[in-house]
């Protein structure tokens, strides 16, 4: 008997028991669906922290982040300077593995274009050149700021494409470049536009027309930047706040560097760290959070969710397979009388063993064809409802993982039922009624 | 040499730690073209040889060849087979598959057989036209009259062109004219060179036969001509 007739047998047996077979299905539907959804779901997670991660200047990229002093440093925590400009210089001196050096200050203040309209609320940052190496930015107009613009701290600014786009909603990137804004009622010059950072199913349901705006985005802030010369930022909106800071020793907001070489990675932190070491006069108050360890942070908690939906899909599968067990030892007390047909006509006793096991492997896979359809609801409700901004990614690998698994409790849970209904003597099933 | 050879053949049944000895010491030779009944009440131990030359079981002990093969210890593969190619079966109560139609009842034993599904189904419609039911294909049993599914019985026994036909009671569920039609196409069966064994326990039908065994208590008492 050949794999072809089994089949058709075990469907035909199925399709006579719908609803029972149906009923037989649940476990293993909801094992298959809530597999591929969370696969999806955690994918989707992934899939966003590494676009994100991408974007916000990949594994090169190093914060220094500050740290409260160990207590035993608490007495002379005073002594250090903190993160100022001082740390940016000497580690573009003297820390030759390390390619860019990005000092930020920023200043949280309305936006408004010289020609009215509403004022919006941006975060206004003041960078150095190489904060577009660092952040990855690409221009869509016009160009970047400068280090002469650092020097002379010019009154230029370079702007999201958000920002440009609210307040010039009815031009081209090129034909905003030259307008003027109010910062904080100071005019700059708009001298760059960057270009519109998204994740690429935003861009897919942008082009088709869908609306997407209650997705959360990584790159919002990115987009809704207003960036101008440290200089500048700190003459202009700095520079009057108590206590007095100089230049060199305002605090920075964030400091951010760049590793050249990552096959140097460790020895260029070393480096960094003996320089912050000297500049925050020996005291530890700093740290280097590299992209790695918040990936590694990102991706415990995605694994600790996938377990956690692949014990309830092994239970639901478990649970799945009993019930297949169950309807097949119904199905073959029902059919003891067909078995010793069969085996009267010539079947021999494996025939008998892959029908009822084929039947078996049957229902679970048309229990996980219909889990698939179900993951596709449960991902647009999770969607709906989730806390998680990322869209779910279904992937083949998730499909094929929950079909085998399926496949496999629906063979391991036909074993018995196959057994049993194999072992059946022909002269007693002839007489059975 | 013999097609079918039994020698001191018999068979016990356990039932709880009581044994019953169902046939003892049968001693039996049947040639190849014969027409040959087994004859004996209830409870006489008929069914059980039935069985054993059928196949579907094997002896307590004892000597029985089929076709030239000793099949007294024989594995349930190879009775399987036997069944498959040598064997066709009729029973009393037709024992079709109430959800197969006629030409998939009839293909059954082709299926276990590996022939091919466009050999299967020209076999299988051959032999329906052979018993009178060309036209009835796509029926299913619950809609054929009794003399109609024995037809279809005798169809599929005969569908593997095996060299014996076993048919147990085969007219007990039907009335006495389509019994006799029914045992016509068993004359004509065993006309056309088929060795034909029929278990009744009613005398008359035995008397269709050549040679009438005839069995009371699990031991041949008496083998006659009708």
């Amino acid at each position: 008997m050949n794999l072809f007739i089994a089949i058709s047998i075990g469907l035909r047996e199925i399709s006579a028991h719908k609803f029972r077979t149906a009923l037989s299905m649940l476990g293993i539907v909801l094992g298959v669906s809530s597999l591929v959804a969370t696969m999806a779901l955690t994918g989707g997670i992934e899939e966003g922290s590494r676009k994100f991660m991408q974007q916000m200047g990949g594994l090169e990229s190093v914060s220094v982040v500050n740290r409260e002093p160990s207590n035993s440093d608490f007495d002379f925590a005073n002594l250090s300077p903190g993160r100022t400009l001082l740390d940016a210089e000497a580690i573009r001196r003297s820390a030759n593995f390390i390619s860019h050096v990005s000092p930020e200050i920023s200043f949280s203040t309305a936006v408004a274009t010289d020609g009215g309209g509403n004022p919006e609320r941006y975060s206004i940052r003041g960078i150095y050149p190489d904060h577009f190496v660092i952040g990855m930015h690409q221009l869509a107009a016009g160009r970047y700021l400068t280090p002469l613009d650092i020097e002379r701290g010019t009154r230029c600014a370079v702007v999201g494409d958000s920002v440009a786009r609210y307040l010039w909603p009815n031009t081209t990137p090129e034909k905003a470049i030259g307008n003027t804004i109010l910062i904080d009622s100071r005019p700059f010059t708009v001298v760059g536009i960057l270009s519109l950072y998204e994740m690429e199913s935003h861009a897919r349901a942008r082009k088709s027309g869908k609306s997407f705006s209650r997705r959360w985005d990584p790159f919002r802030q990115k987009n809704e930047t207003v960036l101008i010369p440290f200089t500048t930022m700190f003459y202009e909106f700095r520079s009057g706040a108590f206590p007095l800071d100089s230049l060199q020793t305002i605090k920075l907001e964030t400091l951010t560097i760049r590793v050249g070489d990552l096959d140097f990675f460790r020895p260029a932190l070393d480096q960094v760290r003996s320089i912050l070491n000297i500049t925050h006069r020996g005291v530890d108050d700093f740290d280097l959070e590299t992209r790695q360890d918040w990936f590694d942070r990102m991706e415990g908690s995605v694994r600790a969710t996938r377990l956690s939906g692949a014990l309830i899909s092994a239970i639901s599968l478990l649970v799945g397979g009993i019930g297949i067990m169950n309807i097949m030892l119904a199905s073959i007390s029902e059919r003891v009388r067909e078995i010793g047909i069969r085996l009267a006509v010539g079947a021999r006793q494996r025939d008998i063993f892959w029908q009822i096991l084929i039947e078996s492997i049957l229902v679970s896979f048309l229990g996980s064809l219909l889990g698939i359809f179900a993951s596709l609801g449960l991902i647009e409700i999770l969607k709906a409802i989730s806390p998680t901004e990322n869209v779910p990614v279904l992937s083949a690998d998730a499909i094929l993982l929950a079909v085998g698994f399926a496949l496999f409790a629906g063979l391991f849970s036909g074993l018995y039922p196959a057994a049993k209904a194999s072992n059946i003597d022909p002269i007693t099933a002839l007489r059975y009624e | 040499m013999s097609l079918i050879h039994l020698e001191g053949l018999s068979k016990v049944y356990r039932v709880g730690d009581q044994e019953i000895q169902a046939l003892s010491d049968i001693n039996l030779r049947i040639e190849e073209g014969e027409f040959l009944s087994i004859i004996g009440s209830s409870g006489s131990g008929k069914s059980t040889l039935m069985h054993l030359l059928g196949c579907l079981d094997t002896p307590t002990s004892g000597r029985m060849e089929i076709c030239g093969k000793n099949l007294a210890k024989a594995t349930a593969d190879e009775l399987a087979r036997v069944r498959n190619r040598e064997i066709g079966f009729v029973f009393q109560s037709f024992n079709l598959l109430p959800k197969l139609d006629v030409i998939s009842n009839i293909a059954l034993p082709l299926i276990y057989a590996g022939v091919p599904h466009a050999q299967r189904l020209a076999r299988a419609k051959q032999a329906a036209v052979d018993v009178g039911l060309g036209d009835r294909l796509a029926n299913r049993p619950p809609q054929l009259s009794g003399g109609q599914c024995q037809r279809v019985a005798i169809a599929r026994a005969l569908v593997n062109n095996p060299r014996i036909l076993f048919a147990d009671e085969p007219t007990g569920n039907l009335d006495s004219t389509t019994g006799r039609i029914i045992l016509e196409i068993f004359d004509s069966l065993h006309a056309a060179g088929k060795t034909v064994v029929l278990v009744t326990h009613d005398p008359s039908i035995a008397a269709r036969s050549r040679r009438i065994i005839e069995i009371q208590d699990g031991s041949i008492t008496r083998e006659y001509a009708p």
